[in-house]
C-alpha cells in the first residue's frame, strides 16, 4: 500500500471538518426555519471530477443525491472562478424543488482543483400551495423550476437570475437571506481547501482525495464479505400516491458475492400520477444510508461507499421517475419506504444488526396564507417525527426522526413569535409502538390551531400500512390526520390539500415504530 | 483571615490556603461516596490555631457526578397540559445519525412523574386560559402520595408572564420540597432547553442541598474548635464565578461543569497578570481535553450540554474532545491510523503502567524519550519502557506500512494533535479569530508535552506554562469573584425597541441583581454590573450575544461580519434577549514577583529524544529539567524537557523558555 495511514487519518478528519464547518456557517446564518432550526441542508466537498470527497453529517437523504447536483452543474456550465451556480430541478442534478443547491468550483493551478456544495430546503419555492409540497400531478406544479444556472458570475451577483427567483416565490426578503447564508457556507468551504492546499501542496491533497475513496470502499467491502452470499428479496408499499387510491409497491432483490452488492428495484411499481416519485438521486441516497449505517457509520461518506455496490433502478418506475413526473413526497416519504424494504430484505442475513420498521414518514405539513398581525405572507414547513423501530438491542427511542432525516422541530416558543397559529398539543402517542420483546418507539400526537384562514398541505405516510415489526413483533399503529372544525372531528386522507378556517384545529398524530421478537418474550 | 480553594477531583481534592500573601498547596484523596470527608479533612489540615475568619470556595462534582451517574432526586415535572412530553421529545431528532439502534438520552422525568395542568400564556404574554388551582391541589395529593422529592413547574411562555409558575409553586408549597419555576432558572424562550435545565435543577436540588449542610456543619465544628469568628463558604459555579452556599442550593444547576471552569479562570488570571489578556487554554487530561478561547474576558456559551442533555444557562464556552494522553491508538479496517476516543483511562491505564494492553498516546511519548520513565510522578511510577517497546513491535506488525516502531509513535501524536488542533480551530478560526493573536496557556498533565507541537501547527507565538500546573482550576477556584447571570427573553423588533423599553428592563434586572450581590455581603462599591443584548437578523434562529453599547446595532453587524463572513446592514435586527452580568469583586490575591537570576540550569540528565526531522526521525541528545530548579531569569533552549511532579514539557528544537519572575514558563517559537 502507498498511502500512510497517519495522513490518511489526517485528511480524513480535516475533510469533514470544513464539511462541517459549512454547515455551521449555514445555519447560523439561514432564515428559513427549515435550515436554521430544522438544520435541512447538507454540506459536502467534491474533487475535480466532481467525485464526493466529504459531506458533513447532516441529512442522509442527501447522500446519494449531492454528486449527481455536482455532475449535472459541471455538465451544463464552465464554472470559472468567483462562479457559482444554482439548481433544484430534479431532473437535473435536485431531489425535489425546495431543495436548492449552490456549487461553486475551487480554482487551483488554472482548474477546477475542487467543488463544494451545499442544499438547504427552502421554506417556499413558489407553485400551487405554500410551502411548495402540493398534492400535484407534475412537477410545473410544485414550484420555480432552477436548472443548474449562474447565480454568481466572477463573484458578482447575477441580478436577473435573483429578481426571476425572488419573483416566483411567497417570502422574497427570507428566500434572499438563505441564498446568501448559502454561499457564505460555500466560501467557508473553498477558504479553507485554499488554506488546506497551501500547507501540504496540492500533489498531497490529490493523492489522499483518491486514497480516501479507496479507504471508504475498503471498509464497506470488509462489511460486504461478512454478510453470507444470497439473494434477499423483500417488498412493501406505499398507501397511495395522494390521486390515485392505490398502493404503490417497493420490490428490492438484494444479491451478496463476496464483498460486492447488487441492490435490484425491478419489480417495483411504475412512476405514479401522483407526487410519490423518487428520481433516481434518492434511490441512491437510501441505498447508500442503509449501507453506511450496517458498515458502521464512522466511515466518510464518500464515493468509495458505493464502489463495490451496483444499484438497478428501472426508468420510468417509482424508484427512477422520469420528466415531467411530479416529485415532492419522493424525497420525503418514497424515501422513507425504500430504507424499509432495504432492511427488510436484509434482516435474514444480518439478524442481529437490523430493527423493526420506523415510522416511516416525515409527516410533512406546509402552511401559508397572510399573517392578519403584519398583512405580510407567510409560508410554513414542517416535518413531524414517529416512533423508532425496536431493534435486537432494545426498545426503539419514542418522538424521534429516523432513517433518511434527522432535522428538529421548531421550538413552539418561536413558532408562536413567528406565525398566526397556536400550538394545542405536542406529544408522544403513547400505545401507538408495537409490542414485542422488545417494543417499537411511540409516535406523536401534534394539534395546531389556525389564528386566520390558512392553506395547509398534509403529506404523509403509514396510514394504511403500518410500520412492521420483525421476528414476531406487532407492527406499530399506522398514523392518523383529522380535522377538529367547529367541534367537528373529520378523518383526513393521508395527503391533502385544505383550507382551513380561523379557529379550525389540525392534528397529526403520526405511526408508532414495529416491535422485535415476540411479545410473549418481554 | 484566611482564604481556602478546595476543588474536588475523580483522585484527589486539592487545596490552596492563602494566608498574608503566601499560599500554602495540598493534595488528600478524595472520597467519591461523601466528598465533604476529603473537603473537611483538607480544611482541618490546613487550618492553624487562631483563625477569625476563614472563606473556602469550592468546587464541587456532587451535580455533575448525580447527573452522569442518574443519581438525583426522585422528580416531578408540570407543564401546560398537552406539553408533558416535550421533556422526553427534546427536538425530534437523535444523537446516532447512522445508528439503528435507539441513540437518545432517558429524560430525567419520567412520563409517570410528568403532569399536565391547564393554563396557557399566549406569545404576547397574556392569560389566555387561567390556571386550573383545582388540578394544583389534586396534584399536590398526588405529588405527596408518589412520594416525589422534588418539583420542576415549565410552563409555555412563563418567562413572559409568569404568575402562573408561582401560584402553582405556592400551592405545591406545604409538600414541602424543592420546586424549581421555569421563568426563575432560565427565563428565556425555547421550551424544550428552558424545561431540561430546569428539570436538571430540580433533580440536583435535594441532593446538593444535604451536601452543603453537611459541608457546614463540619466546617461550623471546625470553626468551634478553633474559636472562629466566621465561616463562609462560596460554591464555584459554570460560568466561571462563584455564588453563596445559600444560592447554590437554590439553584444547583449552575454548579454543573464547574470543573473546567476553574481551570479557565485560574489560566486568564495568570495570564492576564502579565499582560497576556488573549489566551487560548489547553487542558490535556488522560481521556479528553478542554479548550477555551479569552479575548480579553472570559466567553460563556447558552448551549452547553451535560450528560447529553442541554443545559440553557451560561456556561465558560469549553469545547472538549476526546483525545488525552490514554487515548487508545488502532489501526482500522480500512487502514487508517486512528487515535481515540477510546481511552485506557486510569485503569488499566497505558501499556507502560504495566497494566494495559493498547498502546496510548503516553505510550507513544515514553518510546520517543520524552518522559523520564524513572522520574513520573516525581519518581512514585516507574514506567516500564520494556513492555512499552515490545507493544509497539506487535503494532508495528499489525501496520499496513513498513513502519519502524519510532514512526508509529511519532504517528500516534501527529493523529492525536490533528484532532487537538481542530478541537482549537472550532473556537478560534472558525470564529473569525486568528490564533496568531493568542498565548496558548497548557495545563492538565500531558498539556505541556503537546503545547509547543500545537502552537507550531496553528502559528500561535508562544506558549505559557503556570506554576504547578495541576492546582490551576483550584487556584481559578480561590480566585473567582461572585458571578451571577440575569436574563429576560424581551423579542422586540428593531422598529420596537424604544431606549426606554430596554431601560426599563435592565433596570429590572440589575434591582434584582444588586439585591442578591448586597445579601451576599457586597457593598455597592464592589458590584460590577455590565450590560449585554442578544441579537439577530428578524428571522434568524441564532442569536449573537454582545455589550450593551450606544451603537449595539453597529456592533452587530460587525460581529455578524467577523463570525459568518458576512453582514447586511439594510436587514432589520431582532433583540431577543436582554442579560446582566453581575460581578461580587472578590479580594484578589496578591501575586509577589521573585527575582530574576541569571543563572545557567543544570540539568538533571541527558537522554535522547527522537523528533522528525526532514525524512525521518532523528535522536537528539536532550537535557531534563527540574521545574523547580529553574530560577526566575533562566533561559533554556530546545531540545530541552521540563519535569515537574505531575507534567512534562516538552521544548523542541527551536525554541526556547524563559522562567519569568512569577515563576511562569513562557515558550517562544525562536526567529
Amino acid at each position: 500500500m502507498a498511502f500512510d495511514p497517519i495522513k490518511l487519518e489526517i485528511f480524513k478528519s480535516l475533510f469533514i471538518s470544513i464539511a462541517e464547518e459549512m454547515g455551521v456557517t449555514l445555519r447560523r446564518t439561514a432564515f428559513s426555519p427549515n435550515i436554521k432550526e430544522r438544520r435541512d441542508y447538507s454540506c459536502a466537498l467534491f474533487d475535480g471530477e466532481g467525485r464526493l470527497v466529504a459531506q458533513g453529517d447532516h441529512m442522509p437523504v442527501h447522500l446519494g443525491s449531492m454528486p449527481m447536483s455536482v455532475r449535472k452543474a459541471i455538465e451544463a456550465v464552465t464554472l470559472e472562478p468567483g462562479d457559482v451556480v444554482a439548481l433544484n430541478d430534479p431532473y437535473e442534478g435536485g431531489t425535489h424543488l425546495p431543495d436548492v443547491t449552490l456549487v461553486s468550483a475551487v480554482h487551483i493551478a488554472g482548474r477546477p482543483f475542487f467543488y463544494v456544495a451545499n442544499r438547504a430546503h427552502h421554506a417556499d419555492i413558489g407553485g400551487m400551495s405554500a410551502g411548495s409540497m402540493p398534492l400535484s400531478t407534475e412537477i410545473f406544479q410544485e414550484g420555480l423550476r432552477i436548472p443548474p444556472i449562474k447565480l454568481y458570475e466572477r463573484g458578482r451577483l447575477n441580478m436577473s437570475v435573483m429578481r426571476l427567483i425572488l419573483a416566483n416565490v411567497r417570502t422574497p426578503v427570507e428566500r434572499e437571506g438563505d441564498l446568501t447564508a448559502q454561499l457564505a457556507a460555500n466560501r467557508t468551504g473553498e477558504r479553507r481547501l485554499r488554506e488546506m492546499v497551501a500547507k501540504y501542496g496540492v500533489e498531497e491533497v490529490a493523492v489522499y482525495m483518491h486514497e480516501l475513496h479507496a479507504y471508504a470502499e475498503r471498509m464497506v467491502r470488509a462489511r460486504l464479505a461478512a454478510i453470507p452470499d444470497g439473494d434477499y428479496t423483500a417488498e412493501d408499499y406505499l398507501d397511495d400516491d395522494g390521486i390515485i387510491d392505490a398502493p404503490v409497491r417497493i420490490r428490492v432483490t438484494i444479491r451478496i458475492r463476496g464483498d460486492s452488492a447488487t441492490v435490484d428495484f425491478t419489480g417495483s411499481a411504475p412512476q405514479t400520477r401522483g407526487n410519490v416519485n423518487a428520481v433516481y438521486a434518492i434511490t441512491l441516497s437510501a441505498v447508500y444510508y442503509v449501507f453506511r449505517a450496517i458498515t458502521g457509520g464512522d466511515i466518510p461518506a464518500n464515493a468509495g461507499v458505493l464502489a463495490p455496490i451496483t444499484v438497478i433502478a428501472p426508468e420510468g418506475t417509482v424508484v427512477n421517475a422520469v420528466f415531467p413526473a411530479p416529485v415532492a413526497a419522493g424525497n420525503v416519504e418514497t424515501s422513507q419506504r425504500l430504507v424499509d424494504v432495504l432492511l427488510k430484505a436484509l434482516a435474514p442475513a444480518l439478524p442481529d444488526v437490523i430493527p423493526a420498521a420506523s415510522s416511516g414518514t416525515m409527516n410533512n405539513l406546509t402552511l401559508g396564507g397572510v399573517d392578519p398581525r403584519t398583512g405580510a405572507p407567510f409560508a410554513y414547513y414542517e416535518t413531524i417525527a414517529g416512533g423508532m423501530g425496536a431493534s435486537p438491542q432494545g426498545d426503539g427511542d419514542s418522538g424521534v426522526h429516523t432513517h433518511m432525516t434527522n432535522s428538529l422541530n421548531t421550538p413552539i416558543e418561536a413558532l408562536e413569535y413567528a406565525l398566526p397559529v397556536r400550538v394545542r398539543r405536542y406529544g408522544l402517542r403513547v400505545g401507538s409502538g408495537g409490542r414485542g420483546r422488545h417494543r417499537g418507539g411511540d409516535g406523536i400526537i401534534r394539534e395546531i390551531e389556525f389564528l386566520t384562514d390558512a392553506d395547509v398541505a398534509i403529506l404523509s405516510e403509514r396510514r394504511r400500512f403500518a410500520p412492521y415489526g420483525l421476528h414476531g413483533g406487532e407492527p406499530g399503529r399506522p398514523g392518523e390526520n383529522i380535522l377538529i372544525s367547529d367541534g367537528v372531528e373529520r378523518r383526513l386522507p393521508g395527503k391533502v390539500n385544505l383550507r382551513v378556517k380561523k379557529g379550525d384545529v389540525i392534528s397529526i398524530r403520526t405511526p408508532g415504530g414495529g416491535g422485535w421478537g415476540p411479545p410473549s418474550e418481554r | 483571615m484566611v482564604r481556602i480553594g478546595v476543588d474536588t477531583g475523580g483522585t484527589f481534592t486539592d487545596f490552596i490556603l492563602v494566608r498574608d500573601g503566601a499560599f500554602v498547596a495540598l493534595k488528600v484523596p478524595s472520597t467519591p461516596k461523601r466528598p465533604e470527608e476529603a473537603v473537611l479533612a483538607g480544611v482541618s489540615e490546613l487550618l492553624g490555631e487562631g483563625v477569625v475568619e476563614a472563606e473556602v470556595v469550592h468546587g464541587t462534582t456532587v451535580g455533575t457526578n448525580a447527573l452522569l451517574e442518574r443519581k438525583g432526586a426522585r422528580t416531578a415535572l408540570l407543564t401546560t397540559e398537552g406539553f408533558e412530553d416535550v421533556l422526553e421529545i427534546g427536538r425530534q431528532n437523535r444523537p446516532g445519525l447512522y445508528q439503528l439502534t435507539a441513540s437518545r438520552p432517558k429524560p430525567l422525568v419520567p412520563r409517570s412523574l410528568r403532569f399536565g395542568v391547564r393554563e396557557r400564556v399566549t406569545a404576547s404574554g397574556e392569560v389566555l386560559v387561567p390556571l386550573d388551582r383545582e388540578r394544583v391541589r389534586e396534584l399536590r395529593a398526588r405529588l405527596a402520595e408518589l412520594s416525589v422529592e422534588s418539583i420542576a413547574i415549565c410552563y409555555l411562555f412563563a418567562f413572559l408572564e409568569p404568575k402562573h409558575e408561582r401560584e402553582t409553586a405556592e400551592l405545591l408549597a406545604e409538600l414541602d420540597v424543592p420546586i424549581s419555576l421555569s421563568h426563575e432558572i432560565l427565563p428565556e424562550f425555547r421550551e424544550y432547553e428552558r424545561t431540561s435545565t430546569t428539570v436538571i435543577n430540580a433533580y440536583l436540588a435535594p441532593l446538593m442541598s444535604q451536601y452543603i449542610s453537611r459541608l457546614e456543619e463540619g466546617l461550623a465544628l471546625l470553626g468551634a474548635a478553633r474559636s472562629s469568628r466566621r465561616f463562609s463558604l462560596r460554591i464555584m459555579q459554570s460560568n466561571g464565578g462563584s455564588i453563596s452556599a445559600r444560592a447554590a442550593t437554590q439553584h444547583p444547576v449552575r454548579t454543573v461543569l464547574s470543573g473546567p471552569a476553574g481551570g479557565v479562570v485560574g489560566a486568564f488570571t495568570i495570564a492576564q497578570h502579565i499582560g497576556l489578556p488573549k489566551i487560548i487554554t489547553f487542558d490535556m487530561g488522560g481521556t479528553s481535553t478542554d479548550v477555551s478561547l479569552v479575548d480579553g474576558a472570559i466567553q460563556t456559551t447558552h448551549e452547553a450540554r451535560i450528560a447529553e442533555l442541554p443545559l440553557g444557562i451560561p456556561v465558560i464556552d469549553i469545547h472538549t474532545v476526546g483525545a488525552g494522553g490514554g487515548s487508545i491508538a488502532r489501526v482500522d479496517e480500512g487502514g487508517a491510523l486512528r487515535v481515540g476516543p477510546e481511552s485506557a483511562g486510569a485503569d488499566p491505564g497505558p501499556v507502560c503502567y504495566g497494566r494495559g494492553e493498547e498502546i496510548t498516546v503516553t505510550d507513544a511519548h515514553l518510546l520517543l524519550g520524552r518522559l523520564d520513565p524513572d522520574r513520573f510522578l516525581g519518581g512514585a511510577m516507574p514506567l516500564d519502557r520494556e513492555r512499552t517497546i515490545e507493544y509497539f513491535r506487535a503494532f508495528r506488525r499489525r501496520f499496513p506500512r513498513p513502519a519502524s516502531e519510532i514512526e508509529i509513535a511519532l504517528g500516534i501524536l501527529d493523529v492525536a494533535n490533528a484532532n487537538m488542533a481542530r478541537a482549537i480551530k472550532v473556537i478560534s478560526i472558525e470564529r473569525g479569530y486568528d490564533p496568531r493573536d493568542f498565548t496558548l496557556v497548557a495545563f492538565g498533565g500531558a498539556g505541556g508535552l503537546h503545547a509547543c507541537d500545537l502552537a507550531e501547527m496553528l502559528s500561535i507565538p508562544r506558549v505559557l506554562i503556570p506554576p504547578h500546573p495541576g492546582l490551576l482550576s483550584t487556584l481559578g477556584v480561590l480566585l473567582s469573584d461572585v458571578l451571577k447571570d440575569y436574563s429576560q427573553t424581551v423579542m422586540l423588533a428593531q422598529e420596537e425597541i424604544a431606549p426606554g423599553r430596554l431601560e426599563a428592563v435592565f433596570a429590572r434586572l440589575e434591582e434584582r441583581a444588586r439585591a442578591d450581590l448586597q445579601a451576599e455581603g457586597f457593598s455597592l462599591e464592589r458590584i460590577l454590573l455590565s450590560r449585554f443584548v442578544d441579537l439577530r437578523y428578524a428571522g434568524q434562529a441564532f442569536e449573537l450575544s454582545l455589550p450593551f453599547t450606544r451603537e449595539f446595532i453597529a456592533d452587530f453587524h460587525r460581529a455578524h461580519e467577523r463570525r459568518y463572513g458576512y453582514a447586511d446592514p439594510t436587514r432589520k435586527i431582532e433583540l431577543v434577549t436582554v442579560r446582566v452580568k453581575a460581578r461580587g469583586i472578590t479580594e484578589k490575591l496578591s501575586f509577589r514577583p521573585k527575582e530574576r537570576r541569571a543563572t545557567v540550569a543544570e540539568p538533571v540528565a541527558r537522554r535522547p529524544v527522537y523528533v522528525r526531522e526532514g525524512a525521518g526521525p532523528v535522536a537528539w541528545e536532550t537535557p531534563f529539567y527540574w521545574r523547580e530548579a529553574l530560577a526566575p531569569g533562566t533561559a533554556i533552549t530546545g531540545p530541552a524537557i521540563i519535569l515537574e511532579y505531575s507534567a512534562t514539557t516538552v521544548i523542541p528544537p527551536g525554541w526556547r523558555a524563559d522562567v519569568d519572575e512569577y515563576e511562569n514558563v513562557i515558550l517562544w517559537r525562536e526567529g
